[in-house]
């Protein structure tokens, strides 16, 4: 705890937030447009402190083109560091149910501790959003992150919304019990390495949907593999609760952990093991990201690679990913033409009683017919999106 | 009064008497053309003389007339300050200036207005001037904003009688040929003047680049120049175009440019023969890259594409994906380079594309635009004047003839910039009314104009997001406290023209704030 604290940035779509425990409660904003903005701005300001419990406090805000879900986080934030004992800020919200087998062939990833780049990020078409509060938000920053974070989830609707947690030997339990306020769809856990992990998050949940008034069970978990042991024990962890609906392959650490370089080769045999536990355990794999942002090309072509494989889904981290990604994962109308003929004979088939049947030569087997229902239904699902 | 739209506009400024907004395509005109004075010239007779001043001198200009410029060297130009200073310095007052648009370089033209050198303003402006007059009680009339075609028509007409045009030139011979294309500081065309230099009782053309006889191509024609006059410099090459401008780079913007690509092929009006105009600005910067995309993967050539050029549409020339560029103006340094040397990059000038009262505009041949704006409103009327807090801001541009011509004009914009809303209940300042817009495209969405059902069909078919504008507003609303409005007095700071001459708003003075 600390006499003062200052909160947030000097950037675009971000503020400042200046806290000092002061004898009273006073409050200076500073805008772009004092005519503009100045009272509303004092609105949202008054409005936090009062669900904050009005403490005594010296509060300077800096507005720098924030929303209001951004200025509510940084004085919370700003706060709760120097009254450590303060209410906590929440809002009853609704969140829209989400199913198990839901179409994941993205996962947009966002930086939990970035205003600007947080901002419409539930607009650009991705399959599921995954704010991050682990790999790409600094030490420093993880609690306002987390608060950032909260105040997100509850002023915006997700088609299906995830929060990447710290592991929970070190702040994951500190961004649970924030973000679980504003009940995301799932939480990702990083650095998955066995089933005891997935079942201590999943207790943790439970704990965290019981007093929260969530549904128990509703939340889902999403293991990352990304070291050599996860590897190893992809299909116990992938298996080990009923929350896991699917799970994601993060390469980076991996290569790193195991002293790889990142060649498809090198991650040939961790992400065929991953596909194959993921299958085992009727959950969706999905492939780690594509760093190089500019490189189109070079994603499309991996992105073929890991639907060869198996992957139902590959992660972003730029919104211009996303197009060529689902482009990848959308059957061709030669495709969908195919499997529609293939469902149609084998029905006929059946029908009639015939045991087996072909079309050009080749068998109609279980298999091919389960893929071609795949096919079928993806499409049928692609019907509404433009992406 | 009233005009159409419900706006109240004054009904005499001065000595004129303004007609009201009645529609799009209400105004039917009459009458003929305004002229200037007849004029002959013996062979051997000079027209180089040998400064500001002396053309000022010869050209009579005085007290209380109107003198004209054009903006091709945008936030570069030096004419402006340097005619208006050297009538202070000769002690004539009470002007009257008729730029196309005025820049943050011409901060220094609010000195004159303080001292009564110019007393009136009718053209754009960008920057303090505008910042300044937007405060009121600054000018003995209120400011005119017009459209490129706008203005032309209002000189045709003789609505604006011009008594003197100074027009830069980075290219002129001493006959009075002279052009943006070539010369040390080739700004790209300058054809906004054409008009003025033919309907001007007095044309003088200043330049630094002194050519040869002939100086071509003739953007302007040595029938109609009177004086010549050779500066050191007539503007700073590094302020005049863009070395390349850049594609936005926000997920946010990319996403509206995306949406509207995708609203243009999902139009039916992408096809063989297609034509568009590309915009400077970031986002329809980005869309026409995404159009021109979508052209080559599916094999499309089009007619041709509008400029402003930028290296974006040279590139989309000679890609062969259009067979010409129509273009009035350059907005960086490839586009000027191209006009150079390629003849299907046409330069043309505002009374081919734009003029009302004529027999023909290239606007009106254009399949798709994209367009953008500072407000838009339920109503789908479009404000690209005027800021939230009622300041003079933009000037119109093309905005309204490329609007009222394109089958498909899309508005693109994000629905909030920082924390304020770009959708509003009533756009404060009408600049483009909605009977012109086809659709607005947000982050959120397509909003598809109700006139054009025949649109949102084959945009919903296609699987694009078709929302309510209503409905996108009250998403970004969510988002933001509303910010407060401005009350406005009776004081009317600028009128806003539509392309036909008719007021379609009037900006008024900021008093307070509700």
């Amino acid at each position: 705890m600390s006499e003062q604290a200052a909160v947030g940035a000097a950037n675009k779509g971000d503020c400042i937030v200046r806290a000092v425990v002061s004898d009273k409660l006073e409050v200076k904003v500073q805008t772009s447009s004092e005519d503009l903005f100045g009272t509303g701005l004092k609105v949202v300001v008054e409005e936090t402190l009062s669900a904050l419990g009005s403490p005594k406090v010296r509060v300077d805000v800096e507005e720098h083109g924030a929303l209001d879900y951004v200025i509510r986080a940084r004085v919370e934030a700003a706060l709760r560091r120097v009254l450590p004992e303060l209410a906590v800020w929440r809002k009853e919200i609704e969140r829209g149910r989400t199913g198990r087998d839901r179409l994941r062939r993205t996962r947009l990833y966002a930086p939990g501790n970035n205003p600007r780049l947080l901002a419409g990020i539930e607009l650009h078409g991705a399959d599921c959003v995954l704010l991050d509060l682990e790999d790409s938000v600094p030490l420093a920053e993880k609690s306002s992150a987390r608060i950032l974070v909260k105040h997100l989830l509850s002023d915006v609707d997700f088609p299906e919304v995830w929060v990447r947690i710290n592991p929970l030997s070190t702040y994951g339990r500190d961004d649970l019990a924030e973000v679980m306020l504003a009940r995301p769809h799932g939480i990702c856990l990083p650095k998955a390495e066995s089933a005891d992990d997935v079942k201590e998050l999943s207790e943790e949940l439970a704990r965290l949907e019981h007093e929260n008034g969530i549904d128990p069970g509703s939340t889902f978990i999403m293991p990352i593999i990304e070291t050599g042991k996860g590897v190893l024990h992809a299909e116990e962890i992938a298996s080990a609760d009923e929350r896991v609906v699917i799970m994601a392959f993060g390469a980076e650490d991996y290569t790193r952990d195991v002293g790889a370089r990142r060649t498809r080769d090198a991650l040939l045999y961790a992400r065929s093991r991953i596909v194959a536990a993921c299958a085992a355990a009727g959950i969706q794999a999905s492939d780690t990201v594509y760093a190089d942002v500019d490189d189109e090309e070079g994603l499309i072509d991996e992105t073929k690679h890991i639907r060869d494989l198996g992957f139902v889904g590959k992660g972003a981290i730029n919104p211009r990913q996303i197009e060529p990604i689902h482009g990848v994962f959308r059957p061709t109308d030669e495709e969908v033409e195919q499997a529609r003929k293939i469902i149609s004979v084998a029905r006929e088939a059946e029908e009639k009683g015939i045991g087996a049947v072909a079309i050009g030569g080749k068998m109609i087997d279980r298999p091919v017919l389960e893929r071609a229902k795949r096919t079928v239904d993806l499409a049928d699902r692609l019907q509404e999106g433009w992406l | 009064m009233k005009n159409v739209l419900g706006r109240d506009i004054p009904e005499k400024i001065g000595d004129r008497v303004l007609q009201p907004f009645a529609g799009a395509f209400a105004r039917v005109p009459s009458g003929r053309k305004a002229a200037r004075p007849q004029k002959t010239i013996k062979p051997g007779e000079n027209k180089l003389l040998g400064s500001i001043e002396e053309a000022i001198e010869a050209t009579g200009l005085k007290s209380g007339m109107t003198i004209s410029f054009h903006h091709s060297f945008r936030n570069g130009d030096y004419l402006v300050n340097m005619v208006v200073d050297a009538c202070a310095r000769m002690g004539i007052k009470d002007l009257r200036l008729f730029p196309t648009a005025l820049f943050p370089i011409h901060a220094p033209i609010v000195e004159h207005i303080k001292n009564g050198v110019v007393t009136r303003i009718e053209g754009s402006m960008n920057g303090p001037v505008g910042a300044f007059v937007s405060q009121g009680g600054k000018l003995k009339e209120p400011g005119v904003l017009r459209s490129h075609g706008g203005r032309w028509r209002a000189v045709e007409a003789g609505d604006v009688h011009i008594d003197v045009a100074f027009i830069a030139a980075s290219q002129a011979d001493a006959y009075g040929n002279a052009n943006g294309i070539y010369g040390k500081t080739s700004c790209g065309p300058i054809s906004f003047s054409t008009v003025d230099a033919q309907y001007a009782d007095k044309t003088v053309v200043v330049t630094n680049d002194l050519a040869p006889y002939p100086a071509y191509p003739f953007e302007i024609q040595q029938g109609w120049t009177d004086y010549v006059v050779v500066v050191d410099e007539i503007g700073d090459p590094d302020s005049i175009a863009s070395g390349t401008l850049r594609i936005t780079r926000s997920p946010t913007r990319l996403r509206i440019a995306r949406l509207a690509a995708a609203a243009v092929k999902a139009s039916g009006y992408l096809k063989d023969g297609f034509s568009f105009q590309g915009g400077a600005g970031g986002i329809s910067l980005a869309a026409t890259k995404f159009v021109g995309e979508e052209m080559e993967r599916a094999g499309i050539v089009g007619n041709f594409a509008m400029g402003g050029g930028t290296k974006l549409l040279v590139d989309i020339l000679h890609r062969g994906l259009v067979r010409a560029i129509l273009d009035g103006q350059a907005f960086d340094l490839a586009a000027a380079e191209s006009m150079r040397h390629d003849q299907n990059h046409v330069l043309m000038d505002p009374g081919h594309y734009a003029n009302y009262d004529s027999r023909g505009c290239s606007t009106y041949m254009l399949d798709a635009a994209f367009l953008g704006a500072t407000e838009v409103d339920l109503d789908f009327n479009v404000n690209v004047n005027t800021h939230s807090d009622g300041q003079l801001l933009h000037g119109i541009g093309g905005h309204q003839e490329v609007a009222a011509g394109a089958k498909l004009t899309l508005i693109t914009v994000p629905s909030l910039r920082g924390r304020l809303p770009v959708i509003v209940d009533r756009v404060t300042t009408v600049t483009t009314p909605g009977e012109v817009i086809d659709a607005i495209v947000t982050e959120r969405g397509i909003a598809v104009n109700p006139k054009r059902e025949d649109l949102k069909e084959r945009f919903v078919a296609s699987g694009l997001p078709v929302r309510g504008l209503a409905e996108m507003k009250a998403e970004a609303d969510r988002l933001t406290q509303p910010p407060r409005k401005p009350i406005f007095g009776d004081e009317v700071i600028a009128l806003i023209e539509w392309r036909d001459g008719t007021i379609i708003d009037a900006v008024r003075r900021v008093e307070g704030w509700e």
